[in-house]
């Protein structure tokens, strides 16, 4: 049998802080002076209090001048010690100063103990017994009293008990009295006993001060992992909030989506599917949910095939778009469906399910169908008829057939050039349902393109001459090779050519100019001396149907598709089209294609 | 280009108006013999026997198309080697491609122009080899 292994909690000796230490040294410094500073009052006051006693006690003996300037002095000492506790109070910088705060108190403590050494010294031997008594009581009171105001720093309270012993253990030691003398011996054992004390007490309030403020960290630790957790719980519930959103949304596009959305298992059963995939198939989604798609969704025949490519998705683990299938409804009509599969991954990089989304294309590829159908019949059906009409009156008009009369002649004419128009119109908008639909295949070379220039203005020659324009070329055409489909840029340069023709006064010339331009292109101009293109219309010159004026299709013909074509064939060279001119003073149509070097 | 100048030509086509107009354009404009075939069943027949420097065909015809009636022609002995052109409205870029592969001289689209059309067939037959 296993047994779970239980992991203990290790706790390394580096981890394992003694808070005690930890606490900052200036802090404790900091808090020792502040304690000696806030009894200095108390001090101040019972020191003054002993020493007013004192005085009046002592005033009745030889040297009541020495007593006077001895209160005096007290009165001094008292004023300075207020000033110095003031200061303290006042201060900004009690913990960046505590060191320099508690030397001022050192000196003060000390100044304090030998005014009273001094009046030990001076009045023990200069007044009577019972005044003798008197003082060394006092004295004996003060070093006491002075190991809780002074005890949180030992030396100080070392200065202070030996500013007031000292003077006064030399003054019993050198009365010349033996129980003095002896008395002088015992003094200084009190004096180490008392100091011993104030050493013992002072570790304890270091200790106190040390454990303060591990609490202090303690606390103030415990408030910012709180703090931390606080902002932890709030974004944990914000991101909760989010995540619940965001699956309410989804659940609402799958809800509302005019798509079939399924969910399968990997196996390939329907763990839900959405209203849309109802009304598709014709199933509740209580019937489908559980059944194999395969089943369900698929004509039998293609199972196999379906199972197959089932299969391979949920190995490839990649999801599938624009899948087109044959699909069964429940009513048995087939259907023709676009699919995408997306696989959900785990982090283990398992197939938790497929997200299944499904589109009727029927309609639209029967659409598809009978556009193209109609296309190619617009293409065949008109086009035999329009060569026989254009053949013949061709052939009339030629003259090979004999000499027609002038005004039959005219007719077939006219006859003639509307029957060409029309076959223009057709193959223009045959070229824009090409370009439309995507069908337009290009085929290009390598080719010279002032070659090709030329040619164009040889084939457009005839045309021109109709209009009395003259095509010409600025000088002799440079040498440059693009990368174009030959038959296509014919039709854009016969396209600029005619334009320009039709537009031209009689007599006028059209020029044509190959340049090399930035950016390794080359541009072709084509600059004619028409009326120039109206304001207004410039903005959709290059769209469907765009003529300045409608009655110009009647007097010049065109099919106002020309120009939309070209931009679109020269786009799918990697060229453009554009103009420039101002109405009334000409107009230059130019195109820009990439060179080939 | 062949040695003799383009004279005889054969032409299978259905629709009657485009027989008559071509016929005349070849004869008249081109002064070439033309034989026009109506039927693409009995084109292989009237190719022998007329013996044409060059055959065009339709693409379009009820009963067998140009493309198949093409094939059959390569499947002739008496025919196999003959240039053919091929006239039509609707071919892809696609079928033609495939038709200059199997050996198609050239191909004409329609609408052609009478006055040009002569010119075109001896364009194509000097470009032969």
């Amino acid at each position: 049998m296993n047994s779970p292994s239980t992991a203990a909690p290790q706790v390394s000796a580096a981890e394992s802080i003694d808070l005690r230490q930890s606490a900052d040294p200036r802090r404790i410094l900091a808090d020792r002076v502040r304690q000696l500073y806030s009894q200095m009052p108390l001090a101040i006051v019972g020191s003054f209090l002993i020493s007013a006693i004192a005085a009046y006690e002592l005033r009745e003996g030889r040297f009541v001048e020495i007593v006077v300037f001895w209160a005096g002095l007290v009165v001094l000492l008292t004023l300075a010690c207020a000033g110095l506790y003031w200061g303290y109070r006042k201060s900004a910088r009690k913990i960046e100063e505590a060191a320099q705060w508690l030397r001022w108190l050192g000196i003060s403590a000390l100044a304090i103990g030998a005014t009273w050494g001094f009046a030990g010294a001076v009045f023990f031997p200069s007044h009577a017994d019972e005044q003798q008594v008197f003082l060394a009581l006092v004295i004996s009171l003060l070093v006491a009293a002075g190991i809780p105001i002074y005890a949180v720093s030992w030396p100080i309270y070392a200065a202070y008990a030996a500013g007031i012993l000292f003077p006064f253990t030399y003054v019993l030691a050198t009365f010349g009295n033996k129980l003095f003398a002896e008395i002088a011996l015992i003094v200084p054992a009190f004096y180490l006993l008392n100091v011993g004390i104030a050493y013992r007490l002072n570790g304890v309030f270091d200790s106190g001060f040390r454990l303060r403020h591990a609490y202090g960290k303690l606390t103030e630790d415990y408030t910012a992992l709180n703090q931390r957790l606080e902002q932890q719980l709030v974004e944990l519930e914000e991101a909760r909030r989010q995540v619940e959103a965001s699956g309410r949304k989804l659940a609402l596009f799958a809800e509302r989506s005019p798509i079939a959305v399924f969910e399968f298992d990997p196996a390939g059963r329907i763990l839900s599917a959405n209203p849309a995939a109802e009304t598709l198939f014709g199933f509740s989604s209580r019937e489908m949910v559980g059944r194999p798609g395969t089943d369900t969704l698929f004509p039998s025949g293609a199972k196999d095939d379906i199972r197959a490519r089932w299969r391979s998705l949920i190995q490839s683990r990649e999801p599938v778009f624009g899948l087109r299938l044959s699909n069964t409804r429940r009513d048995g009509a087939e259907i023709t469906c676009e699919w995408s599969l997306t696989p959900l991954v785990n982090p283990e990089n398992l197939v938790i399910s497929v997200i299944v989304q499904g589109r009727d294309i029927t309609q639209q590829l029967e659409a598809e169908r009978m556009k193209q159908e109609f296309t190619s019949t617009l293409s065949h059906e008109l086009r035999t008829p329009l060569t026989s009409i254009i053949g013949s009156l061709q052939l009339i008009n030629s003259g090979v057939l004999g000499e027609i009369e002038k005004d039959t002649l005219e007719l077939t004419t006219i006859a003639e050039r509307n029957g060409q128009r029309l076959l223009d119109l057709i193959n223009d908008i045959l070229d824009v349902e090409k370009i439309e639909s995507g069908k337009l295949t290009l085929f290009p070379e390598v080719l010279d393109l002032g070659e090709l220039v030329n040619e164009s203005l040889a084939l457009n020659r005839g045309f021109a001459d109709g209009f009395k324009v003259r095509l010409a070329t600025a000088g002799e055409l440079a040498q440059v090779r693009v990368n174009a489909d030959r038959k296509r840029l014919l039709q854009v340069m016969t396209n600029l050519l005619s334009n320009a023709a039709k537009f031209s006064p009689e007599g006028s010339v059209v020029e044509v100019t190959l340049e090399n331009i930035d950016g390794g292109k080359v541009r072709v101009g084509v600059h004619d001396c028409g009326p120039g293109i109206p304001e207004d219309f410039r903005d959709r010159i290059f769209g469907r149907f765009a003529q300045a004026d409608m009655s110009y299709t009647r007097q010049k013909g065109g099919t106002g598709l020309g120009l939309s074509i070209c931009k679109r064939l020269l786009e799918m060279m990697g060229g453009r089209i554009g103009f420039s001119g101002r109405e009334g003073s000409g107009t230059t149509f130019w195109f820009e294609l990439p060179q080939q070097a | 280009m062949p040695a003799q100048a383009l004279n005889r030509i054969c032409y299978v086509e259905d629709d009657e108006d485009i027989q008559r107009i071509v016929r005349m354009s070849l004869e008249r404009v081109g002064k070439m013999t033309v034989e026009v075939v109506g039927d693409p069943l009995v084109a292989i027949d009237r190719i022998i026997a007329f013996k044409p420097d060059l055959v065009m065909l339709d693409w379009m015809m009820p009963g067998m198309d140009g493309p198949t009636l093409y094939r059959k022609m390569l499947e002739t002995p008496e025919t196999k080697s003959m240039p053919v052109v091929f006239i039509t409205a609707k071919a892809s870029q696609r079928e033609l491609d495939e038709l200059r592969k199997l050996g198609a001289a050239g191909t004409i689209s329609k609408p052609f122009s009478p006055k040009d059309l002569p010119e075109q067939l001896r364009a194509i037959w000097q470009a032969l080899p």
